[in-house]
């Protein structure tokens, strides 16, 4: 709205200037140029106010959108390569809603309010043109919506191609490898190419309807500023073909003038943020939809022994595994065997539920899932003091019980070198991979959960380390029970029960 | 600039050249357009002014006011502007689109010459986003192309009015047309780039975060620690926010600048003016819409702010040219005989890789096919060591059905034509024969014809498998190089694709490597090499 109020500055401004210059106004020269300096820094500063105000709305939308979907997303992530497309959607698709917040939102309300002031403004000056301005609006309203329809219809279409190309691009990149392995490059890029084309050639044609209502706008734009100049110009010399109320100056005709163009100003500008709109619209019904998460697992309190049956689980990436019948018991040390690719992983992900079940049944002895302690091949690093991520899953934990757990999982050089206290960045940065390995590690052992769920605990450690390792989980087994996924064979033999899969 | 901006650069120089004539029919238009525009209020303004005199005089200046022709004009202008504005927009895009079209397949096209055993890993998401995605922030730097000509055409046409009207005020409205657009361009790298660059930065920071959250998802649900790991991933992101908005900021300081100058430049106008009023007035408006079409190119330059990042990217991949030449065999087309280690092959042998699951088979396949380059053993193929040898002269020996197949989006037909161009339906069909597919293909809704979806996903793992054999066996290659061909299979299916495998064999000449664990398969071949 300021930007319409210092257009009006300005508008006066030139108005008067003229008006000083053909020796009809008042006023004095300094006056003018007064009012078109401060119409300009008043629209300058409008329309600075509102870029940023416009952002810190649509800040506050999108830090309410990521509360609402990551935390449900961490919660319970779609497994295997969904994650990487959720993960793009969730993060993507709340930057696109950006521009509609920021930048389109106010302009829609800018089209509808500032042409109204404008005309508002014009009518102290001139009612008849400020009615001319207004005349102007029902043809072009019925000029946009018949051209907005049809460019709506031929958009979806091409959205449609659009995404269809995308597509494809993305097929046979993926099958990159395999075409230039069969030499296939050349007829696969002639096929891209004629694809592509035939895209850009209907976009065109989409361009076409679509530019068409941006061309009634400037039409409208155009004929609003001609109309008002060729009235007030015949009300000036007094040679209208019909009676008018009012008889104009050159000041208040020219005022009337400088002001004609803000009319339709917002709606070209509005016109002009149709991108923001569509990205806004796509990221919304992206963000409707969201791909499906295993149902959740009764719970319970204790753990008394689970027993497989018969169970069958499909990694969504993996390879089936299974039909596999084992029990575990409230205490001990189960290990998981198997080569590589046999599904380990995917068992240990089948007993924590994140991995639906195709067939057979776990059956838990307490009634339900308990309380798990977890450490997996890539173990959550948190910037944060190294003792905050240990402790990440026992946040009441005494130093010397992190301490001391720190040391049962071969951590002593970190804290020798480093300490409890360190600073460790949220990549991880400066921590080796099994650094990494033995903190989860750590983390569970601290947990004083019941049943603990490790994956390769003893994976890239030393021989010294791995043997220090083995050790405590081969004393942890004493009061709770432990399942490990491991190649491991010096520590599978110190296992209470082996589970081949093959 | 550097070397491969430059690159990108000739890459879209050059696709641009194709479309001269409709990036000049656009330029024409938007010079047009322009000139439309100004004239449109610099004649208003003129014609009122003029007619305001006349009416004042009373009388005889009014019948003496000539009102037909500049309210003519007026309209005509009007038109005009409309007319530029459409045909500018339309031939802009035209250039744009179909320019983009040629470039996007210039750039797959040099993702295809990369040595995949040399190229620096880019996924494909990644690099489908750079194909797309940032192509598009391209098309908006063609598209804007005609706006820097129509604000100088307007910017000429205001000071030629001025100079007229005011001739005092002319070298200061000419020093700030010159110097607006650095100032913005000034504007923009002091307070629009850094933080835009520094937004990018943190939105990687957040994938990259996100992604290891996602890893560590079982820690996160089992510990219950989403709302503070969310919490982390919040505070990343409002950092990110804080940089756009302050990118937002500095873009509207610099439009500001153009806002405030406008009136500035009107001001001068008529502060200097000497010449008779009307004309004075028609100088002032000109300028004033002289330097809203001065916004066309100002925006363009901010808008390369947000884009840049993207253009970045997209220069590094058009920069990954062709790798150093690898060495080629003298006689590329014949069939070269094999070694591993000690053991020697020739053309039509056949030898068994067995050995547990980890022990290297598939290694030494994809390293003969050329995919890798990590088989511990000492590989010959013609006596020179495959990872000197060219990819397309691997790729001349050796066919391969790989453990995990990748089909193409498209039908059984589309997926087994892309071992050898000109293939005829017999063939197709001999070939899902000997794959022991043929029965499956023809059950299916449209047998050859029917649709797959992607990577296949309407066959099943042992299909997909069977499928890719028969791709091996149409590619007519000296030597086939088979990964767990049985895989997934009964023994009895298992037991007849070994017969017409072997029939096969017998009936080409061709030479094969099996990777297999499976008797009935393991006995196709003459030799056995134990990987253990």
């Amino acid at each position: 709205m300021g930007d319409v109020l210092g257009a009006g500055l300005v508008a006066a401004g030139l108005a008067l200037g003229v008006g000083h210059v053909s020796g009809v106004a008042v006023p004095p020269l300094w006056m003018a140029m007064l009012l078109l300096l401060a119409g300009g820094l008043a629209r300058a500063g409008a329309q600075w106010l509102a870029a940023d105000l416009g952002m810190a709305d649509a800040m506050r939308l999108k830090a309410a959108e990521r509360a609402r979907h990551w935390r449900a997303l961490l919660e319970a992530p779609p497994a295997g390569r969904l994650a990487g497309a959720e993960m793009a959607r969730a993060i993507d698709s709340v930057e696109m809603l950006e521009g509609f917040e920021a930048r389109f939102r106010p302009m829609r309300t800018a089209a509808v309010v500032a042409p109204l002031l404008v005309a508002l403004l014009v009518a102290f000056q001139s009612p008849v043109s400020a009615a001319i301005l207004v005349f102007t609006l029902p043809p072009f309203a019925m000029g946009m919506a018949l051209a907005g329809t049809a460019a709506r219809t031929a958009a979806d279409r091409q959205l449609g191609a659009i995404r269809h190309l995308n597509g494809l691009f993305l097929d046979r990149l993926r099958a990159l490898p395999e075409i230039r392995h069969f030499q296939a490059e050349e007829r696969v890029l002639r096929q891209m190419a004629d694809a592509s084309t035939e895209v850009a050639d209907r976009t065109l044609a989409t361009l076409r309807v679509a530019f068409l209502s941006g061309g009634i706008i400037e039409f409208f734009a155009a004929i609003a500023v001609a109309l008002v100049a060729i009235y007030a110009g015949f009300n000036l010399l007094g040679i209208l073909p019909f009676p008018v109320p009012e008889r104009l100056g050159l000041v208040a005709a020219f005022f009337a003038l400088a002001m004609a163009p803000e009319f339709y100003l917002p709606m070209r500008r509005l016109a002009a943020a149709y991108h923001d709109k569509q990205m806004g619209e796509a990221a919304r019904e992206a963000l409707a939809t969201r791909a499906e998460s295993p149902p959740p697992l009764p719970r319970a309190e204790q753990f008394a022994g689970v027993s497989a049956r018969d169970l069958v689980a499909r990694h969504p990436d993996g390879p089936v595994i299974g039909p596999v019948t084992f029990a575990i018991a409230a205490t001990g040390l189960t290990v998981l065997v198997g080569p590589t690719g046999s599904g380990k992983s995917t068992l240990l992900a089948a007993l924590a539920g994140r991995v639906p079940l195709e067939s057979g049944a776990l059956e838990w002895a307490a009634g339900g899932v308990p309380p798990l302690g977890w450490a997996g091949q890539r173990p959550l690093i948190l910037s944060g003091s190294l003792a905050s991520n240990l402790a990440l899953a026992a946040p009441d934990a005494a130093e010397a019980a992190i301490l001391a757990t720190a040391r049962a999982a071969a951590l002593d050089e970190l804290l020798a070198t480093r300490g409890l206290q360190a600073r460790i960045d949220w990549a991880g940065s400066g921590l080796s991979g099994g650094e990494r390995r033995r903190i989860g590690v750590a983390r569970a052992l601290l947990s004083g959960r019941p049943l603990l769920l490790l994956d390769e605990p003893t994976a890239d450690l030393d021989a010294e380390s791995a043997a220090h390792v083995r050790e405590a989980l081969r004393a942890m087994a004493g009061s709770r029970a432990l399942v490990v996924a491991t190649h491991d064979e010096a520590l599978a033999v110190l296992a209470d029960q082996r589970v081949r899969l093959s | 600039m550097s070397a491969p901006e430059q690159d990108l650069e000739a890459l879209v120089a050059g696709r641009m050249a194709g479309q001269k004539s409709a990036l000049r029919g656009a330029i024409f238009a938007a010079v047009a357009a322009a000139l439309a525009a100004t004239l449109l209020l610099g004649l208003s303004g003129w014609f009122l002014t003029g007619a305001g005199l006349a009416g004042l005089a009373g009388g005889g200046a009014v019948l003496a006011f000539n009102y037909l022709v500049p309210s003519a004009f007026i309209r005509l202008s009007a038109v005009a502007r409309t007319g530029g504005r459409y045909f500018e927009r339309l031939l802009s895009h035209r250039a744009a689109l179909r320019t983009l079209a040629a470039v996007r397949v210039d750039l797959m096209a040099q993702v295809a010459a990369l040595d995949p055993r040399r190229a620096r890993v880019l996924s494909n998401g990644e690099a489908a986003a750079r194909l797309t995605g940032d192509v598009d922030a391209l098309e908006d730097r063609i598209v804007r192309t005609p706006a820097r000509p129509a604000a100088l055409a307007s910017a000429a046409f205001a000071l030629l009015l001025a100079g007229a009207a005011s001739p005092w005020a002319v070298p200061a409205l000419a020093a700030l047309f010159l110097t607006l657009p650095p100032a913005v361009a000034a504007v923009a790298r002091w307070r629009v780039d850094a933080p835009a660059e520094e937004a990018q930065r943190l939105l990687g920071q957040l994938k990259a975060e996100m992604a290891d959250m996602l890893a560590a998802g079982p820690e996160i649900a089992v510990y219950g620690l989403a709302a503070e790991a969310a919490g982390r991933l919040q505070r990343t992101a409002a950092q990110m926010d804080m940089a756009r908005r302050r990118a937002a900021s500095g873009t509207a300081l610099a439009t500001g600048l153009l806002t405030a100058a406008g009136p500035l430049m009107a001001a001068l106008v008529l502060l200097l003016g000497t010449g008779s009023a009307p004309l004075v007035a028609a100088a002032a408006l000109a300028v004033l819409a002289a330097c809203e079409i001065l916004g066309g190119p100002i925006r363009a330059r901010l808008e390369e702010s947000r884009t840049r990042t993207g253009l970045r990217q997209l220069e590094a991949l058009a920069a990954q040219a062709a790798d150093a030449p690898a060495k080629s065999l003298p006689a590329a087309s014949q069939p070269q005989p094999l070694a591993i280690d000690a053991l020697r092959l020739i053309p039509g042998d056949r030898l068994a890789l067995t050995g547990r699951s980890g022990s290297g088979k598939t290694r030494i396949l994809e390293s003969f096919a050329g995919l890798r380059a990590d088989a511990p053993q000492a590989l010959r193929v013609g006596g020179e060591d495959p990872r000197a040898l060219a990819f397309a002269d691997l790729s001349r020996q050796f066919a391969l059905s790989p453990q995990d197949p990748v089909l193409i989006a498209g039908t059984v037909a589309d997926n087994l034509r892309l071992a050898r161009p000109g293939l005829t339906e017999e063939a197709l069909w001999a070939a899902l024969e000997t794959a022991c597919l043929a029965d499956e293909v023809r059950a299916l809704p449209e047998g050859l014809l029917t649709w797959l979806g992607d990577g296949g996903a309407r066959l099943s793992g042992g299909q997909r498998k069977r499928l890719a054999l028969a791709r091996a066996l149409l590619a007519g290659r000296p030597w086939l190089l088979l990964d767990e061909p049985s895989e997934g299979l009964d023994s009895r299916t298992e037991a007849e694709l070994a017969r017409r495998l072997g029939e096969w064999l017998s009936a080409t000449g061709a030479g094969a490597l099996i990777a297999s664990h499976r008797p009935a398969i393991v006995g196709l071949a003459g030799r056995c090499l134990n990987l253990g």
